[in-house]
């Protein structure tokens, strides 16, 4: 595996991680009747709300990354190859 | 025969007027009363366009909770001269009643303007008559959630307790009998469907949310995590 894409795989896996951890987050804001019992009191409201308000950057970052990333490294690379 | 004709046609057409105009002539007394019909909010007032009552998240700690007007007592106790207890009737009635305009943001991210309706926190902390050691007015609500705030917060603000919104007698889902209208508070100290008003010097007291990492300042322009 190419350091290349060693990278998109990794933001892909993160950016994944990620959105399901946001959205479990969310669902504990609101939903705190259910999800709270559902985790084993584990995922309180107050401790949902907080990873979910951390999670914002972290979150825009790597969507920005996953976007913006695959063409500046296609970029790069056909850049390469035409230097050979 | 013809005469005979004409006087049974007259004689018809008398009739069928006797019998058209009689319902609309005779009073009836039941349209007199005032039948009282289900109250419609209101969705502007004084040029603010108002949220709907039905606008709210239910997000209370135990769900909607359904408070009897009749047996309802609220309790005024701890640091005072003079703990009363009240009727919703005694509250309402015998209390001087204000309307203002508030929003109320909910740490979820959603907030509502409503028109509120009801009597001064203030007012009635005055007939118990404070202690001078009363720091804190902590709230208790009929499903167990309580909240508290600085007793000059309360004696230094208009700080309603609404019993109407919109016009509307609140719904139980919003709160009935009582909603405290923390303004400039975030949502978690607008305590819903009260029972008591406890005051203590106990300045570190935490109520439901507080206790669980809510700030107990809960100041609209401050995060609503910390103190």
């Amino acid at each position: 595996m190419t350091n290349q894409l060693l990278v998109k795989v990794t933001i892909h896996w993160l950016l994944t991680v990620v959105i399901i951890v946001y959205l479990i987050t969310g669902f504990g804001i609101t939903e705190y009747r259910i999800v709270e019992p559902l985790t084993f009191g584990l995922l309180t409201k107050s401790l949902a709300h907080k990873i979910h308000m951390n999670l914002e950057i972290p979150l825009i970052i790597l969507l920005i990354l996953h976007i913006c990333l695959p063409p500046i490294l296609r970029h790069s690379k056909l850049k390469k190859l035409g230097n050979k | 025969m013809k005469k005979t004709m004409i006087s049974r046609g007259i004689l018809f057409l008398a009739l069928s007027m006797i019998l058209i105009a009689t319902p609309g002539c005779g009073v009836d007394m039941d349209t007199n009363k005032t039948e009282e019909l289900e109250p419609v909010e209101i969705r502007e007032y004084e040029g603010v366009k108002l949220s709907s009552i039905d606008a709210f998240r239910e997000n209370s700690i135990k769900g909607p909770q359904e408070v009897d007007a009749e047996s309802y007592v609220l309790r005024i106790t701890g640091l005072v001269m003079n703990p009363n207890n009240y009727t919703y009737d005694e509250v309402v009635n015998n209390h001087q009643h204000y309307k203002k305009v508030v929003t109320l943001d909910c740490v979820e991210g959603w907030s509502v303007t409503i028109l509120w309706e009801g009597l001064l926190v203030r007012d009635l902390l005055e007939e118990a008559n404070p202690l001078a050691n009363a720091k804190v007015v902590i709230f208790h609500a009929y499903d167990g959630y309580t909240t508290s705030l600085p007793i000059d917060y309360i004696m230094n603000n208009d700080i309603l307790m609404a019993y109407k919104m919109n016009d509307v007698t609140l719904p139980p889902e919003r709160g009935f009998p009582f909603q405290l209208v923390a303004e400039s508070k975030w949502g978690y100290k607008w305590i819903k469907w009260i029972t008591e008003i406890e005051l203590s010097d106990d300045v570190d007291y935490r109520g439901y949310w507080e206790s669980r990492g809510y700030s107990n300042n809960a100041d609209l322009d401050k995060s609503f995590f910390g103190d």
